[in-house]
């Protein structure tokens, strides 16, 4: 809070009232009190005014130059020592010269090296990007390609349950699994009956009604088998698939009515 | 000695307060605060050396500057002595302008105030111009072209003009001894004859009233 006291000493001071000790004091208290400070630039606005109160009147043109000239940083004059006009007298110069233009020649190459490099580097970094957004989507496609080559695998994929058609093993039971796309595939059976030494099973996939001998098996107690099995020849469409007992080794045209095991 | 001779428009352009007031006070108000920008970022560069804002700052302020000077000294050729210091130190000590404290205007017409005043104190001639002062009061009323008017413009100037005029003669009288004459509250109180309580209640009183009256106006 300014007091009366204080508000008088601030009209004084920007009235210019104060002798020299007065206004000294008088600054002291102002740079240590912000709100007097704001009283005393509230005042300005007023002896501001005053000031500008002046009858107007122009200062001379001239005094314009003569101050801008005083500010104006003092430039160097050198004074060289007068020499003889010749053709060495010249050669400082041309020298100077060329190095001039040799500094501005290499100032101008740096400054386009400047340019060119920093264009390289941001190319680079784009390039980088580029890249980076490249192999994001080329992890995306190869994950694709993987799920549709499962798909795919899947379609290419036969699965057939084989019956028993004989009265000695009922229960005789087999499932192929058939890959048409590599023409191979895997063969499992159950309670098959025991054959002798001199008997084996065939397999046989049906081809468009051709049969084709895909592979010969033995059986022994326990009935069951599993083989890897590969067509003779190449399946076209994987109708049927069967077996019959034929004679060891196995023959080249199923023997029907030895017919074991056949799907749908 | 040369006398500052005043100068400025003639009759045929006058107008008067209040005249197209209302009409154009939106585009006054914002010309006025582009101004008070413009007179900052001129002493930003001024700080920073650059000349060109230097001699754009003298343009827009060596009227009011100068008149102020001759107004204090009532001498051309002192007055642009104190105007070249004034100008020199402006150039030299741009970054202590703080615009929070007062317009750039008035820091400048302050600053050659002091350095005019500062003259007149060291050449002894402060009681001359005391009694100069004192007989030019009527006259200082009847003013019609003042520095005021490169700052606000001639109807706020007239304005302004009216605010100081309207002080009782009294406080009016005080506050101009103490800033155009240069004397101190003694010294004011020995010319008028008047205790030393009475001269600080006028220049208090005078300043506020007139602080107030401007605050409406400007």
């Amino acid at each position: 809070m300014i007091d009366e006291r204080m508000e008088e000493q601030a009209a004084l001071h920007v009235s210019g009232a104060l002798n020299e000790a007065e206004a000294r004091e008088f600054e002291k208290k102002l740079l240590a009190d912000p709100e007097l400070q704001a009283y005393v630039s509230r005042l300005s606005l007023a002896t501001g005014a005053l000031a500008g109160t002046a009858p107007m009147v122009e200062p001379p043109p001239r005094l314009r130059a003569k101050i801008l000239a005083q500010v104006e940083p003092p430039q160097k004059v050198l004074t060289l020592p007068e020499q003889k006009p010749g053709l060495l007298s010249w050669l400082p110069w041309a020298f100077a010269a060329g190095i001039a233009v040799l500094c501005f020649v290499f100032i101008a190459e740096n400054n386009q090296l400047r340019n060119t490099a920093g264009r390289q580097a941001k190319q680079i970094d784009d390039l980088n990007q580029l890249a980076q957004r490249l192999q994001a989507a080329t992890d995306t496609l190869n994950q694709t390609v993987l799920a549709l080559q499962a798909t795919n695998r899947l379609a290419n994929l036969r699965i057939a349950m084989l019956n028993s058609l004989v009265p000695d093993a009922p229960k005789a039971v087999a499932v192929s699994l058939w890959d048409s796309q590599k023409q191979d595939g895997v063969f499992v059976a159950q309670n098959l009956k025991a054959l002798p030494a001199d008997r084996d099973y065939e397999l046989w996939v049906i081809d468009e009604n051709k049969p084709v001998a895909s592979g010969v098996f033995h059986v022994g107690e326990s009935g069951t088998i599993r083989i890897d099995f590969k067509p003779s020849q190449l399946i076209k469409v994987a109708s049927v698939f069967a077996v019959t007992e034929e004679v060891k080794g196995g023959v080249a045209s199923p023997t029907l009515k030895n017919m074991v095991l056949a799907s749908k | 000695m040369s006398i500052c001779a005043q100068t400025g428009f003639t009759g045929d352009f006058r107008t008067f307060p209040g005249t197209f007031a209302t009409s154009s006070s939106f585009s006054k108000l914002v010309n006025e605060q582009e101004s008070t920008d413009r007179d900052i970022e001129l002493l930003r560069q001024i700080a920073a050396g650059d000349r060109a804002s230097f001699a754009e700052f003298y343009d827009r302020h060596s009227t009011l500057m100068f008149s102020v000077a001759c107004r204090i000294l009532n001498n051309t050729s002192e007055a642009e002595d104190v105007l070249q210091e004034a100008f020199v130190q402006i150039w030299e000590k741009a970054a202590i302008f703080n615009p929070e404290l007062g317009q750039a205007s008035s820091w400048a017409a302050i600053l050659v105030r002091n350095k005019a005043i500062d003259r007149i104190r060291t050449s002894k001639r402060r009681t001359r111009l005391a009694e100069e002062a004192g007989a030019e009061q009527d006259a200082a009323a009847n003013v019609e072209d003042t520095a005021n008017e490169t700052i606000y413009g001639r109807e706020k100037a007239k304005l302004v003009q009216s605010a100081i005029v309207e002080l009782p003669v009294e406080q009016r009288q005080a506050i101009e001894l103490a800033f155009f004459s240069g004397l101190t509250q003694d010294e004011i109180s020995k010319k008028l004859n008047q205790p030393l309580g009475t001269i600080k209640a006028r220049i208090r009183r005078g300043l506020l009233k007139l602080r107030d009256q401007l605050e409406g106006i400007l």
